[in-house]
């Protein structure tokens, strides 16, 4: 593998000129429940997401958010319909589409390093230069001085910073996030959404990002995708037209930004009292 | 934890108030089948001064490790793959519940029959002893191991295989290693079961010959011996285990708080 620098130049964006990274096309899931019955996760879902989008889908627990990310991710064969990946049909997981976790899934029997360089070393790269490429990461996610550390010896929020760096070591052209994160307490989210989003100014990939929270959505996205409960269908795309790079403090004052949460939640309230279709 | 003061010295103390107690019990009993702890202590240096004996001792211990190891190196690539196939353990599961209650001594008169009463047979039944608890151990830590650890690993490019060795290996080692060191008692414990039935040699037959001829110091002192081969193994195992799976023992340091 070649040594390529850590950041890209941003790409500059362009409305309309992004070519499509993700193509979401009538895709169905059919899951078994415990009582052998079928039950329809997923309802022919189509959705287009572009080079270098952030887009996060959002929908009550149980909608099937997250298995429309595994089925992105190659986790998870659709029952029917295609998920395509720069229009070559996604047939099981690969290096282009890099999954973060909620539950982190950390390599416990891996240091902080050793879990970092795992992908580049898989990659083919040799041991100095993942080492070096790995090193800038953990810097890059304020991990600097933790390299000899286990997961249990780490927080919630440092293992996810771990897992973001593991997963952005092998340079995934997507970054999949499932929930990633919902199992932090408050004040550690803020950081870490304004942290993400420090680093995804600097290379602009491509994320989906699965959530239930609309002002998390809202304040990464520039797409918010709302899905609705049990079958997951799209309810509706919303464009989140607010500048960027974002300040977290300055959008809180913002009537933009308060206008957008306000009605999305609204949507929101809505799809959970399991509204009307569109 | 390290234990110290009063605590490393504990299994000592144990050790030796057992003795005492054997000793008052022997001397207030005053029975020819009940020798002293001083006795049977006496009697070691003298078993494990004979050329005989050792050989025998020797014999035993190959038979063990042999078996033992043969068993890991099978049970383990099976357990893990039954853990991680439903296909897999739907076909060997059926077969394990019914060979899991027999008690693999009882198998030893046939197994005689088939292969004679030498080497064979004794490290086929010890093997069967280890298989069984080591299977158990690697396919419920092959099932325990998380989903998304394993998708991480395949998005990274892992193959199947790969996963199965880099992954899903690593990540029930704590288990799998449990489940040898349960093992690694069974084989002692098979090995000497294994001579007392067929008697042709080995630890064990040392022990019943000299049962058959009266010497009951010389009983008591070969459990002894067999006694403390158990504790010295399982004590190295020990060892190797807690160093091999460090990073999942539970710590006692709190978690650094840092988001």
């Amino acid at each position: 593998m070649k040594a390529v620098p850590l950041r890209s130049d941003a790409k500059p964006k362009v409305a309309g000129a992004a070519s499509v990274m993700i193509e979401i096309d009538r895709v169905s899931q059919v899951f078994k429940t415990s009582t052998r019955r079928d039950h329809l996760a997923l309802s022919d879902i189509s959705l287009k997401i572009e080079d270098g989008a952030f887009v996060s889908i959002l929908g009550p627990s149980g909608c099937g958010k997250s298995t429309l990310l595994y089925i992105v991710g190659g986790f998870v064969a659709p029952t029917s319909g295609t998920a395509r990946m720069r229009g070559r049909p996604i047939t099981g997981p690969g290096p282009d589409r890099g999954p973060v976790f909620q539950e982190f899934a950390l390599f416990p029997w891996k240091n902080v390093l050793g879990n970092v360089m795992y992908g580049l070393l898989q990659q083919g790269a040799g041991r100095e230069q993942a080492e070096a490429q790995s090193g800038e990461l953990l810097k890059m996610v304020g991990l600097e001085g933790y390299e000899n550390f286990y997961p249990k010896e780490l927080s919630g929020g440092m293992k996810q910073r771990v897992a973001l760096a593991r997963t952005l070591a092998y340079r995934p052209e997507v970054l999949l996030m499932d929930e990633p994160f919902g199992s932090l307490d408050a004040h550690t989210r803020t950081r870490l959404q304004n942290d993400l989003l420090n680093i995804w100014e600097r290379d602009r990939k491509t994320v989906l990002f699965v959530t239930h929270s609309v002002d998390e959505a809202v304040f990464l996205s520039d797409k918010v995708v709302m899905m609705t409960q049990t079958p997951g269908r799209i309810r509706q795309v919303i464009d989140i037209d607010l500048p960027r790079p974002r300040v977290r403090t300055d959008l809180l004052l913002d009537p933009r930004y308060q206008k957008c949460v306000v009605d999305i939640e609204r949507m929101f309230d809505d799809v959970d009292s399991g509204g009307s279709q569109p | 934890m390290k234990p110290t003061g009063i605590w490393r010295v504990a299994p000592l103390l144990a050790c030796l108030g057992l003795l005492v107690v054997w000793q008052a019990a022997a001397l207030a009993l005053r029975n020819d089948s009940f020798p002293t702890a001083l006795d049977a202590i006496r009697a070691i240096p003298s078993i494990l001064g004979d050329k005989e004996s050792l050989i025998n001792i020797m014999a035993s211990l190959r038979r063990m490790v042999i078996g033992f190891a043969l068993a890991v190196a099978i049970s383990v690539p099976l357990g893990l793959m039954m853990g991680r196939s439903r296909a897999v353990a739907a076909f060997f599961n059926p077969l394990l519940m019914v060979i899991y209650p027999v008690p693999k001594a009882a198998l030893m008169p046939i197994i005689m029959l088939w292969l004679g009463v030498g080497d064979v047979s004794k490290t086929l039944v010890i093997f069967l002893g280890v298989s069984l608890p080591v299977i158990y151990h690697s396919f419920e830590g092959a099932r325990a191991v998380e989903e998304k650890m394993i998708w991480s690993g395949a998005a990274m490019g892992l193959s199947t295989v790969q996963r199965m060795f880099r992954i899903i290996l690593p990540a029930a080692l704590p288990e799998i290693l449990t489940g040898c060191r349960t093992g690694l008692v069974l084989a002692l414990i098979t090995m000497v079961t294994s001579e007392m039935i067929a008697r042709q040699s080995g630890a064990g037959n040392i022990l019943f010959n000299a049962l058959d001829m009266g010497q009951y110091d010389t009983v008591f002192a070969m459990i002894i011996i067999v006694g403390a081969m158990g504790i010295c193994l399982d004590t190295a195992f020990e060892r190797i285990r807690a160093r091999l799976v460090r990073w999942s023992e539970p710590s006692f340091n709190m978690p650094l708080s840092f988001s």
